[in-house]
């Protein structure tokens, strides 16, 4: 799957690059929600990974925008957060999955393969 | 009520009198005694550097008043340089009790710009600082990690530029921002000569303890109070202490010294003494351990009332045995207690911080508006000093304070020998501050110990001199007149005078 990942920690955002591009992803990202939209626009990916709290624009921002947005609207979205999990599990429409930090990397790449086999793509 | 955490009545005395046109907008650190050191907070729109070893308390602090800024309606964007994941930050902060989960990513946000530093450089980070400042609409910036911003530079001069353009920023739209580093600022280092104001955090070994002191180096704008202040870090976060002889350099009220004298409690004592101790003064009850100092002290206190609160401020017996102690003495200490005519706060004589002592003294005199004050002993203070020679100045804050609160305080000072030739006093410079002089001693005459009270001085008050003879018999401590004629009886060998 091609995924774009939106992280402004850099351990975090470099970690969740390697697993994802161990698992056979081609990984893009950004260090905040600006850049990550820009990357969403010109690489069209199965699926984004954000976090919430970040410079410029948010994770919710970020989702908010791209739903709004009929070409990009269909892209599912995974939020990885640390604090704001509460925020998002009531925002369904935005998000697919909401992942609580810290969380099991193992967890979170069955549900990236899960999400890539409902969509038929590896 | 006053709260001496917070001596805001001095801290404004200084600002007025240096700033008689105009007073700079000012905002609560949110830290106890912090805003005491710099002269009633920090300047709105200011920028400061925060300095010290990694352990110091930066990050500590620098989320507290994030958090306080946040909880007075504000908005916080703190912003990071470190390796370290915010997630991991929330984890130890979560210890404290400022700490409130709720207000991440609504009233403070937590933004990394180590990715932006690294891929773009410093002008990128001042770019992304404007656009995140004016999109938050924040009133605080706080950047952990100037020391990383300095190794990504190619000079000294990026960083300079980078605080200057920073600091210009924040400031046009009146944002405070905080710029946390481990790195030494020197005085002569660019980015100090940039900032308002630096705070310096010392984590030191003295001896065997660990002692925190911080320092307000620059302070543009306001007058801090000058030198090191301890401060500690608990659950609650960091609490600073402001030294007592720079926040209560001239007491907080007008002294007005009332002549009459306040009975003391004690059998016979106000007959020698033209009716008791001054009102408004300090007694130094001076002599060795066993003589009956602490007794003194118990009969002063069950003279108190609800007119006349009092305090028992004490370094060795717990409640438990004083009050054990006074029903020995044939005093119901026990039924002042319970009627709240007097409170018992024990400071057990372990690891203490003396200034944090003072003020919970004061706040605690100043609660109750206590009237008769016992302290045993002044010396639990000078065991927790970590730099005795200013215990004068101190002692000298701390009385004149007590004096211009109109308490009449009574504190013990334990003579080393038991029977001596020489009689140690404190150092000229303490005794000279305390209105009252008094000295009780065990004395062996006639293959007998004995207990003796002379009185050597009264504050504007004639007195006897003789040594007296003190009873200790059931009705608490008792002067039933003069010691028999003898000599030597203030070094505790006495010898009769033959007839």
């Amino acid at each position: 799957m091609k995924i774009v990942v939106a992280e402004d920690e850099f351990l975090i955002a470099d970690l969740l690059v390697v697993s994802l591009e161990d698992a056979g992803h081609e990984v893009h990202d950004a260090a905040h929600g600006v850049d990550a939209l820009k990357l969403i626009r010109s690489l069209a990916p199965d699926l984004v990974i954000t976090d919430f709290m970040m410079p410029l624009m948010t994770g919710l921002e970020l989702a908010e925008t791209m739903k709004a947005d009929s070409v990009l609207q269909g892209i599912p979205i995974i939020l990885v957060s640390g604090a704001q999990g509460a925020i998002a599990r009531s925002r369904t429409d935005l998000f697919d999955l909401v992942f609580d930090k810290p969380y099991a990397m193992d967890r979170l790449l069955t549900a990236v393969a899960d999400l890539g086999g409902k969509r038929g793509q590896p | 009520m006053g709260c001496y955490q917070h001596p805001w009545p001095h801290g404004h005395f200084v600002l007025m009198r240096l700033f008689v046109t105009q007073t700079l907008p000012r905002f609560s650190t949110g830290i106890p005694g912090l805003d005491t050191v710099f002269g009633g907070g920090f300047v709105e729109g200011a920028s400061y550097i925060v300095q010290g070893q990694p352990g110091a308390g930066k990050t500590i602090l620098g989320n507290q008043i994030a958090f306080a800024t946040a909880a007075a309606g504000k908005k916080v964007l703190y912003v990071t340089l470190l390796a370290e994941t915010h997630d991991r930050l929330f984890q130890s902060l979560s210890t404290l009790s400022f700490f409130e989960k709720d207000r991440l990513g609504s009233n403070i946000v937590y933004v990394s710009v180590f990715q932006t530093l690294a891929k773009e450089g410093l002008g990128a980070v001042v770019d992304l600082l404007r656009k995140e400042t004016k999109r938050q609409g924040a009133s605080l910036i706080v950047f952990d990690g100037l020391l990383n911003a300095r190794d990504r530079a190619e000079t000294d001069l990026d960083v300079k530029t980078f605080v200057a353009e920073v600091q210009s920023q924040a400031a046009f739209v009146g944002c405070t921002v905080l710029f946390l580093t481990s790195a030494g600022v020197h005085d002569d280092s660019p980015e100090h000569t940039m900032v308002d104001g630096v705070l310096e955090l010392h984590d030191e070994l003295v001896g065997v303890r660990t002692v925190r002191r911080l320092r307000a180096r620059k302070s543009r704008g306001s007058a801090a109070l000058g030198g090191y202040h301890q401060y500690e870090i608990s659950n609650e976060g960091i609490s600073v202490f402001p030294r007592i002889e720079a926040a209560l350099h001239t007491p907080s009220a007008i002294d007005k010294p009332d002549p009459k004298p306040l009975r003391s409690g004690i059998e016979g004592f106000d007959e020698i003494t033209g009716g008791g101790l001054p009102q408004g003064s300090i007694t130094l009850l001076i002599g060795p351990s066993g003589c009956g100092k602490t007794s003194f002290g118990l009969n002063f206190l069950s003279a108190s009332s609800r007119e006349e609160p009092g305090l028992h401020f004490g370094f060795y017996e717990s409640p438990e045995r004083l009050l054990l102690k006074a029903s020995a003495l044939g005093l119901d200490l026990k039924g002042n207690v319970e009627s709240e005519e007097v409170e018992i706060l024990w400071q057990p004589l372990t690891e203490n911080l003396i200034d944090k002592m003072a003020y919970r003294l004061l706040d605690a005199v100043s609660a109750r508006g206590v009237k008769r004050l016992f302290i045993d002993s002044l010396g639990g203070f000078e065991r927790a000093a970590v730099h005795p020679p200013r215990l004068v100045e101190f002692f000298a804050a701390l009385t004149n304070e007590l004096r211009a609160m109109g308490v009449t305080a009574v504190g013990t000072w334990e003579l080393r020998d038991l029977f001596a030739s020489g009689v140690a006093a404190p150092g000229p410079e303490i005794s000279s501050l305390l209105d009252n002089l008094i000295m009780m001693r065990q004395v062996e005459i006639r293959s007998e110990y004995k207990r003796v009270l002379s009185v050597l001085k009264i504050r504007d008050q004639s007195f006897q001199a003789a040594p007296q003879e003190v009873y200790i018999d059931g009705h608490g401590l008792a002067i039933r007149g003069q010691f028999e004629q003898a000599t030597g009886i203030s070094t505790g060998l006495a010898k009769p005078l033959e007839a």
